[in-house]
């Protein structure tokens, strides 16, 4: 009998030593709120990054990976933070909120993670808002746009650019003046970020009186589009905008081709992604697009960036990577400005006061939310090139 | 070696539960990362979910591949009425019970069905409430999803911690395991496990196959309903990818790799599930690879699950032996008319 | 004529998915099991074209039977792990083991093919016939004539040769067709993996005419490919045709009149309806 008893207390213990090893595998114990004053620290710091790495999102992640692993790099190889290496710490999020939250979890206990790069969707980040908040820690993501996240803590942060910038700039500017649209159709994806897309399109485009004369949906993962087209051609609309990534554009660009039908296509969301070009050839020939920033070899840093991310990531560079790269670069300058004094709640401070940071993807400066008002360019593909448009008064 | 557990157990059943309850309600007081005990929670809710499924696939033999599509309603019950204020206590039971009704409803075409037919109709309409839930915007909020869903108040106390959230988690799976045990080992059981045996034979004796077949589905939708509305104020997020096929899927691996048809193997199954997928997580992609062989593994080397005995008839059905045995001991408690 | 537009539409569609159809029911047909894995199966043969375009340049006809053969080997794969042990034994044991592989093949094409799209020469394009004011591309037609013929050899190869008399025995009653002296585990294998390689054809013609390769194509294609042979009768080649024919027309009227986010939601409505009113499907032979 108290042998039995002996060998069941012992599987217990050994449950629990299980469980406290596995904790105690990654990250050191300090006390909460410690902040590191150091005489002289050459120890790491870091940086998580959270990212979708597989599952459907999982191209972006790991362009965030890669992008993310250049600017540490880069910033360590001329010395680091004040001589102090920056590590990072990537976990897959999978773009699903529920492992984001337990990545917030992990990175919010690891005394030795100063900020964090990330995450994708505006879903994941909204959700792990509150548990950053909580530790004072700044979330900043490099793609979230949905305009009620930023607003959410002093330590939310978003570099894209919000979603009410961009969909009025595309139905006011691209829509109607550049393309001379008066009759607009629209056709979305069905997830977070392409509701607030659109909807910002149709308040841009009542405030000018523009005609919405369709408003079409599709899930993620639909690859025919015939049904959609058909029904959008009986109402007649001379513009089409495609609100979605880049390979539905190629596929609607090849399906409408298919179809006879003469529409002038825009597109919100894959800016001036190459993938649409390999993807649709002469097919998306003529396809508007609104773009934040746009890489030419007149720009060589922004130039040697988009070869050297090629090569490392084996596909070509779009806008949500080069966002990345200059939210990693911007969380280390923001470390730097604080000298000897790193700790987590300040980061936000350095960041909302950074008032002259110029990235790859164009000047960076904070609203009083935390959010980008970014400025938009067009750019249109002509003989299977993508050609900014530069002589309109709002393309600055 | 598993069948010595076995009988380990069966001899010193209350001493080695109480033991697991002390446990159980010592461990958030022995690990102090937050990080850590939501694992831990998300375990528990899977060893309900788990438990849920296996009360119809294992025990009354019906093959449902649909189970997503139970969470599904249970989460969203309890978030939206959480928004209309209703006190979210009571919202568990609510849950569960709305579930339960769809249970029923969804049971109903399907009494007819067996085998494959039965799996698609589950499949078919765990997509279509997904389907349905991601289009009708203005109830479920779309593709945005629900946020914000408040956490239930404990004891004074706002349990949204991983720390406190874990009690009603764990008082939660303690019902659902100690209700499972008791239905199972009633006549409502054994008409189960006639139906799963031989459904012919069963209704020869008499058994109302409809009958017990729908309780059955109810049953397990309710604690799947339940499950689900628990996942929520937890995550305080919820939208329809949450409740994908793959996720169903993930549900029924945990319950055909810890065993069907016993009450232990889901917990067995969620364990051994949750902690592979953590522990490899620094292998990324390959994570979900690892987690593909350890499936086909299983299938091979031990069908009838970690938890099942070789005595059972999935591991004896596989090896061609004689289940008469079996099925003739099942029926010694029950009146032959 | 805007219904017509979308019934012709539904047409062509529902040939893509009556392809996949065909190669299903001669998997299940023979090897009597359901399987998860098919999805995956058409993706292989995708990627198979893919690369063969790549490497070897613009034939169709060539990466046509290069997707037919790299299909047929992963077929022999899935079917010595995920078949071949379990013939006997519950449904449900070969079930999860297809479900396994099937994550195991998306994940494997993931990490080792990349996550991005990838797009293929295009074949036909710009070409079409019209009637009326109708436009029907020479890539649907070929499509809608490849099913009609597939499913016509497919009978005549089952009925008047005697590998398919050996297949048709097989899948009508394994015990008999092993007493009457056939080796039945040759045979199934040679039924998948024929089942197989009809899907790795399908998978690249799918490739072409969406101009779409991904590994997780797989997941969709093989649920609807699934679909449709239940609604045709379990087994039946031809039924999986029309099965497929009109899960595709269904679907694009419930979109003509509602919206594109709902086609699923059509297809497993219409799959629910037959299975509850009609289980053995619209063709179906044999009683459960």
């Amino acid at each position: 009998m108290l042998k039995k008893i002996l060998v069941i207390v012992l599987c217990l213990a050994m449950l629990v030593g299980v469980f406290a090893a596995c904790s105690d595998k990654a990250e050191d114990n300090q006390e909460p709120g410690a902040t590191a004053a150091p005489e002289e620290n050459t120890e790491p710091i870091k940086i998580g990054v959270a990212a979708p790495i597989t599952d459907k999102w999982a191209e972006y992640g790991k362009g965030f990976e890669v992008a993310t692993q250049m600017a540490a790099d880069k910033i360590n190889g001329a010395g680091g933070i004040n001589g102090r290496m920056i590590e990072l710490v990537v976990m897959d999020s999978k773009g699903d909120p529920k492992e984001a939250t337990d990545i917030a979890r992990r990175f919010t206990e690891d005394e030795d993670i100063i900020a964090v790069v990330g995450d994708f969707s505006s879903t994941c980040c909204m959700a792990t808002a509150p548990i950053y908040t909580e530790a004072k820690m700044v979330q900043l993501s490099p793609t979230a746009s949905h305009p009620d996240y930023a607003g959410m803590s002093e330590y939310m942060f978003g570099v894209m650019g919000r979603q009410d910038a961009e969909g009025p700039f595309v139905a006011k500017y691209l829509a109607n003046k550049y393309l001379g649209s008066e009759k607009l159709a629209v056709l979305y994806l069905n997830n977070d970020w392409g509701v607030a897309a659109h909807t910002n399109i149709l308040k841009g485009a009542e405030e000018i009186g523009l005609e919405v004369v369709a408003l079409e949906n599709f899930v993620d993962g639909e690859k025919d589009f015939t049904a959609t087209l058909t029904k959008i051609r009986q109402t007649n609309p001379d513009t089409l905008c495609l609100v979605m990534f880049y390979n539905e554009v190629s596929i609607i660009s090849k399906q409408i081709a298919q179809m006879g039908w003469d529409v002038q296509v825009c597109a919100l969301g894959p800016g001036t992604s190459e993938q649409i070009i390999e993807l649709g050839g002469e097919d998306v020939e003529g396809l508007a697009t609104s773009t934040p920033f746009y890489v030419t070899e007149e720009d060589p840093v922004a130039w040697e960036f988009k070869t050297e991310f090629e090569s490392k990531a084996g596909f070509t560079l779009n806008v949500h990577s080069a966002c990345a790269y200059d939210a990693l670069t911007m969380v280390a300058k923001a470390i730097e400005n604080l000298g000897d004094n790193v700790n987590r709640e300040d980061v936000a401070a350095q960041l909302a006061g950074m008032k002259d940071f110029v990235g790859i993807t164009g000047p960076i400066v904070f609203t009083a939310d935390g959010d980008v008002f970014r400025k938009y360019k067009i750019a249109q593909i002509e003989n299977g090139e993508w050609i900014q448009m530069t002589d309109y008064d709002y393309a600055d | 070696m598993i069948d010595k557990l076995k009988n380990f157990y069966d001899k010193r059943k209350t001493i080695i539960l109480l033991v697991l309850l002390a446990a159980a309600i010592a461990l958030p007081f022995l690990i102090d990362k937050g990080s850590v005990m939501s694992i831990i929670v998300r375990i528990l809710f899977y060893v309900i979910l788990a438990s849920s499924l296996n009360i119809i696939n294992g025990y009354s033999g019906q093959f449902n591949i649909g189970h997503a599509g139970f969470v599904l309603i249970g989460s969203y019950t309890l978030s939206i009425l959480a928004h209309m204020n209703w006190p979210v206590w009571l919202l568990f039971l609510v849950a569960g019970v709305v579930t339960s009704l769809v249970g029923f409803l969804v049971s109903l075409p399907t009494l007819r069905l067996r085998g494959i037919y039965l799996a698609l109709v589950t499949l078919g309409f765990s997509e279509i409430l997904r389907l349905v839930a991601l289009n009708w915007t203005s109830l479920t909020g779309g593709p945005m999803g629900i946020k914000g869903i408040p956490t239930p108040w404990f004891f004074g106390l706002r349990a949204s911690s991983p720390h406190n959230y874990y009690f009603i988690v764990l008082l939660f799976v303690i019902l659902c395991l100690f209700t499972s045990h008791r239905v199972i080992n009633s006549k409502v059981g054994r008409a189960w496990m006639s139906i799963r045996e031989d459904d012919h034979a069963a209704m020869s004796l008499g058994v109302n196959i409809a009958k017990y077949k729908s309780i059955n589905f109810m049953f397990g939708a309710f604690w799947a309903g339940v499950g689900g509305a628990l996942m929520a104020p937890f995550y305080t997020f919820i939208d329809s990818s949450m409740f994908s096929l793959d996720e169903g899927f993930n549900i029924l691996s945990m319950v055909i790799i810890g065993g069907q048809g016993t009450l232990i193997g889901p917990v067995v199954g969620s364990v051994v599930v949750n902690l592979t997928t953590e522990l490899f997580r620094f292998a990324n992609e390959a994570r979900l690879l690892i987690y593909a062989i350890m499936i086909i593994s299983m299938m091979w080397l031990r069908p009838q699950g970690l938890a099942g005995t070789s005595r059972s008839v999935i591991a004896n059905r596989s090896l061609g032996r004689d289940r008469g045995a079996f099925f003739r001991k099942l029926f010694k408690k029950k009146e032959v008319k | 004529m805007y219904l017509l537009e979308q019934l012709v539409n539904g047409i062509c569609q529902g040939s893509i998915y009556a392809l996949m159809a065909i190669g299903y029911a001669v998997i299940y047909g023979v090897v009597g099991l359901v399987t998860f894995t098919y999805g995956e199966i058409i993706m292989m043969g995708s990627f198979s074209a893919f690369y063969y375009f790549i490497i070897f340049g613009d034939n169709l006809v060539f990466a046509l039977i290069a997707g037919f053969i790299t299909a047929a080997v992963v077929g022999i794969v899935v079917h010595k792990v995920c078949y071949q042990r379990f013939l006997d034994a519950p449904r449900y044991i070969s079930l999860i083991c297809t479900i396994g592989m099937s994550m195991f093949l998306k994940n494997f094409a993931t990490i080792v093919f990349g996550s991005e799209m990838k797009g293929m020469p295009a074949f036909m394009s710009g070409k079409y016939i019209e009637l009326g004011s109708i436009r029907i591309a020479y890539m649907q037609l070929l499509i809608i004539g490849v099913v009609i013929v597939l499913s016509l050899l497919l009978t005549v190869y089952l009925k008047n040769t005697r590998m398919g008399m050996k297949l048709r025995a097989v899948s009508q009653d394994k015990k008999a067709a092993a007493l009457v002296g056939i080796n039945v585990k040759t045979t199934t294998l040679i039924g998948n993996c024929i089942g197989c390689g009809l899907g790795g054809v399908a998978g690249v013609l799918l490739g072409i005419y969406y101009n779409s390769v991904l590994p997780t194509m797989g997941g969709m294609a093989g649920l609807k490919a699934f679909s449709a042979m239940v609604l045709g009768g379990l087994g039946s080649i031809g039924g999986a045709a029309v099965g497929g024919t009109l899960i595709g027309i269904v679907e694009n009227l419930g979109i003509a009149v509602t919206s594109s986010g709902l086609r699923d939601v059509f297809a497993f409505l219409l799959l629910v309806i037959i299975l509850v009113v009609k289980p053995q499907g619209l063709f179906g032979k044999k009683g459960n």
